[in-house]
């Protein structure tokens, strides 16, 4: 009688034998879209906790072999840190989604949104402080934040659904505050949030090692953290060692919004002008990056320095191909390329995988 | 053409079937006749869903086994064979789509053809003829999901048999009644006696005696793999087939009654769900109570229901102090109620998290949500844990999918003692686990008790239920059908109410319980 598969009120005649690991197949974890099995089978392309050091380290070689005399300067080292602040800050925000097993694709869009949104309140109307402003944007894309929450957590829309249609929202939005034209220039204090440099480091780049800390704290260090990503690894099992569930999902979805709020101040604040079309760019990378980093350095879960490490290894590459000669487009080809290629690896080696074990698995019967 | 009139329909020899060194079927002969309804009857785990799974293709039969089909012979264990032999097959889960159409849903059965352009009221037409032929007051233009589930029911076996009055195929029905209500089941016996009028052969997998005697002509018994007997019903009675599937003599009992106690640990009271009706019972500080029953009977869903995991449709469960539970989960929990599930691999823990992080995280031990979680003191603790349980390894940081079903199951009580509560529910607590394991996962049941919670065993081996609990309450058909405790607790007397035998509510009527 042991030999049979326990019942369960759930799972339908489930043969599996105990011990036997439960294995998502990549295309269905595709399929589903649900980021937990996409990272559990990014997890098994076994890259080595440290291999995007190395590449990162292979990458900067490569280039200070091709273009010496403009890569290795100062100038290249303090650009990269900083064009890839903003976008750092957005990768890590959408990681408390990820991790709690929610997509918000609304948060680029969120964070174009609140630099639209604070350049407008300091520019017009009551012409408010840089302070005031910065603290009602926040306000406000958690807010959006929560409504995502509301839909995903309280309603039960598939996250991806839910915040695409916030995100259409959003962009409505922002073509009835912007007009079309551009918002700016702002007050000089309020430039001089992102233009400094501390110890000749950047000081956005500062402020991405801040909230990435913060981050980490909260995600890989405290009991929140902790049943947040036992509700993304897997959400019933959670449910039943008594883990809210749903309060981790909403929970995930404000961060999120709050992480693209202080994305959109930084973005408003460095380029000093801003219209409604400048978030969505933003979007590709703050997910190759957050995907990439789920293969560093804690493999097979969404991690801050995975991610951080993630954005300055593309931003390099980015930066390199720039000063090579390559246009504008290089960034959203580059992008793209290390996002399909990362995953669509994946896909291939558990294919690959799988069919050996089954030959295995047959023989051994044979035998 | 003379053989294929005289040779039955189907017939099996010798089928063998084993898993993992254990028999699950031995040497099992099977003859089908035309125009008869043949039940197969069998505890849990006799080998029943092994022999249907085989003649539908999902499993391979040990080399020996035979079958021939109308004199022909026919290749055991492939789905392609059995479409051929005109096998049709109507599980539990009906393979309908409820989204579609009734019409719909019969042509899906069909072949398409070559066709381009799919009349749906050329479909729908056909479809209601079809229905007809029957006597099926069924509309094929609505969605199927409007219809109830004696109606889906039928719906699928007309799907699979096709136009009534060239019935050449075979029609097995694996538990058709398990989801039905009595007055639904007497319409699906209806279909099931028309079919056999008309020449058809039905193979008809039961838990349910009453059905037997109510619809067959003949009835196979399995016990542990074997066929027992195969002997008209006219020439059994009740007990007999009881004695039979349990394969030893009922003997006669009185129960003594048990004491009055007022110290429950909890307390449920007319929990009903999706099968459980009405489930009423008590759990003692200090008690090891069990639920045992079929598959089926509800004893599957009756934890989930009080623990909150899913959804109850009425009754009120209670904990010492008087405080609800059941509301969800996480509530349960927080009142004292820990829950160790049945299907370990998908609801026990994370597989891909260490065991660390599984042990610790109903109770995280900073209080502040916001508190620093120190891994290393996570770690000590863990350990700690691990070896008083003798879970190998004793490594912390292993993946809880690494380890064997037994150690898993260890892990799984560890984080629950660790926690502490008043109520221990354990679901299956021993299914797919080792000798060595199981044995101290017993010696932990039973300290758990002796330090004054209740627990709350649901199994569906009599064997263990028997041995471990206190008091059993035997489930059938979602109600409580028996309380067994003291000396009238054996795993004979557990089996035999599970199937239906020694209460007189039988005799009030098909699956009637007052």
């Amino acid at each position: 009688m042991n030999a049979s598969a326990p019942p369960s009120t759930k799972a339908k005649g489930s043969a599996q034998p105990s011990g036997a690991e439960p294995r998502t197949s990549a295309k269905q974890a595709l399929r589903e879209g649900n980021p937990q099995g996409m990272v559990e089978v990014l997890a098994r392309l076994r890259l080595g906790r440290f291999s995007g050091l190395f590449l990162w380290a292979a990458i900067i070689v490569v280039f200070a072999i091709w273009v010496p005399d403009t890569f290795l300067t100062s100038t290249t080292l303090k650009s990269i840190l900083s064009t890839q602040a903003i976008t750092g800050v957005l990768a890590i925000a959408v990681l408390f989604p990820l991790a709690v097993g929610a997509f918000d694709l609304s948060a680029a869009q969120n964070m174009g949104l609140s630099a639209l949104v604070c350049g407008s309140l300091m520019t017009h109307g009551p012409h408010l402080s840089p302070a005031t402003a910065i603290v009602l944007t926040i306000a406000m894309s958690m807010a959006i934040g929560a409504f995502n929450g509301i839909l995903v957590a309280g309603i039960g829309i598939s996250s991806f659904i839910a915040t695409l249609g916030t995100s259409s929202l959003l962009l409505a939005t922002g073509a009835v505050i912007g007009h079309g034209s551009y918002v700016g220039p702002f007050p000089e204090s309020f430039a001089s949030l992102t233009d400094k440099e501390v110890l000749g480091i950047p000081i956005v780049a500062i402020y991405l090692l801040v909230f990435a800390t913060l981050s980490w704290y909260v995600l890989a260090r405290t009991p929140i953290g902790r049943r947040a990503y036992a509700t993304g690894a897997n959400a019933d099992a959670a449910r039943l060692a008594g883990v809210r569930t749903g309060r981790s999902v909403f929970g995930g979805m404000v961060v999120c919004g709050f992480g693209a709020g202080i994305a959109g101040v930084m973005l408003a604040s460095s380029t000093n002008a801003v219209n409604e079309t400048l978030g969505p760019a933003y979007l590709l990378p703050a997910y190759a990056a957050a995907f990439l980093g789920s293969t560093q350095l804690v493999p097979g879960r969404f991690n801050v320095w995975g991610t951080v490490l993630a954005i300055y290894l593309l931003g390099t590459g980015v930066s390199g191909l720039q000063l090579v000669g390559g246009s504008l487009w290089v960034t959203d080809y580059f992008n793209g390329v290390a996002l399909i290629g990362a995953v669509g690896t994946a896909v291939l080696i558990d294919k690959y995988r799988g069919r050996r074990e089954k030959a295995r698995t047959a023989k051994q019967n044979d035998e | 053409m003379t053989t294929a009139k005289t040779s039955p329909p189907l017939a099996i020899k010798n089928l063998s079937k084993a898993f993992q060194g254990q028999w699950a079927l031995r040497g099992v002969d099977l003859e089908l006749r035309a125009g008869e309804v043949h039940a197969l009857v069998g505890q849990n785990g006799s080998g029943k869903s092994t022999l249907i799974k085989i003649l539908a293709g999902y499993h391979q039969p040990e080399p020996g086994g035979e079958a021939t089909c109308f004199g022909e012979p026919f290749h055991l264990g492939s789905s392609d064979a059995a479409r051929e032999a005109n096998l049709h097959f109507i599980h539990q889960d009906l393979a309908i789509i409820d989204q579609l159409s009734v019409a719909e849903n019969l042509a899906l059965g069909q072949r398409y053809g070559l066709k381009f352009w799919l009349s749906p009221r050329r479909e729908r037409k056909a479809a209601q003829a079809l229905f007809a032929s029957y006597g099926l007051p069924i509309d094929a233009g609505v969605p199927l999901r409007t219809l109830g589930a004696a109606q889906r029911t039928m719906t699928a076996m007309v799907r699979a048999l096709g136009h009534a009055d060239s019935p050449t195929g075979i029609l097995v029905l694996d538990e058709p009644t398990a989801s039905l209500s009595d007055e639904e089941s007497q319409r699906l016996f209806e279909l099931v006696r028309s079919v056999r009028d008309k020449g058809g052969s039905v193979l008809y997998v039961t838990h349910r005696l009453h059905e037997v005697f109510d619809l067959a002509d003949r009835v196979t018994v399995l016990r542990d793999g074997r066929r027992v007997a195969t002997e008209p019903v006219s020439r059994l009675d009740h007990d007999a087939l009881v004695e039979l599937i349990i394969g030893r003599r009922l003997e006669e009992f009185y129960p003594e009654p048990p004491a009055a106690r007022d110290d429950s640990a909890l307390t449920a009271k007319g929990v009903s769900g999706r099968v459980a009706r009405d489930v009423s019972l008590t759990v003692h500080a200090g008690e090891i109570v069990g639920i045992s029953g079929l598959t089926g009977s509800g004893v599957e869903e009756i934890l989930h229901l009080m623990f909150g995991s899913s959804p109850r449709t009425s009754g009120t469960v209670e904990v010492r102090d008087g405080t609800t539970v059941g509301a969800s989960p996480s509530q349960s929990v927080r009142a004292g109620v820990a829950f160790s599930p049945a299907d370990r691999q998908r609801l026990g823990g994370m597989g891909a998290w260490s065991l660390r992080e599984n042990l610790t995280l109903p109770r995280l031990l900073p209080r502040g949500p916001l508190r620093w979680l120190s891994p290393r003191r996570e770690r000590a603790e863990a350990t700690e844990w691990l070896q008083r349980f003798d879970v190998v390894p004793t490594n912390a940081e292993a993946t809880f999918s690494s380890l064997s079903g037994g150690n898993q199951q260890k892990v799984v009580i560890a984080r629950w003692l660790r926690r502490g509560a008043g109520v221990y529910f354990f679901e299956e607590p021993t299914a797919g686990v080792d000798v060595g394991a199981k044995r101290a996962i017993y010696e932990a049941l039973s300290r758990v008790a002796a330090d004054g919670a209740g627990v709350l065993v649901a199994s569906c081996d009599a064997e263990e239920i028997a041995s471990i609990c206190d008091r059993v309450l035997v489930m059938r058909s979602g109600r409580i059908a028996k309380e067994l405790s003291g000396d009238a607790l054996t795993p004979d007397r557990v089996l035999a109410y599970s199937v239906g035998s020694g209460d007189p509510v039988r005799h009030q009527g098909p699956g009637g319980r007052a």
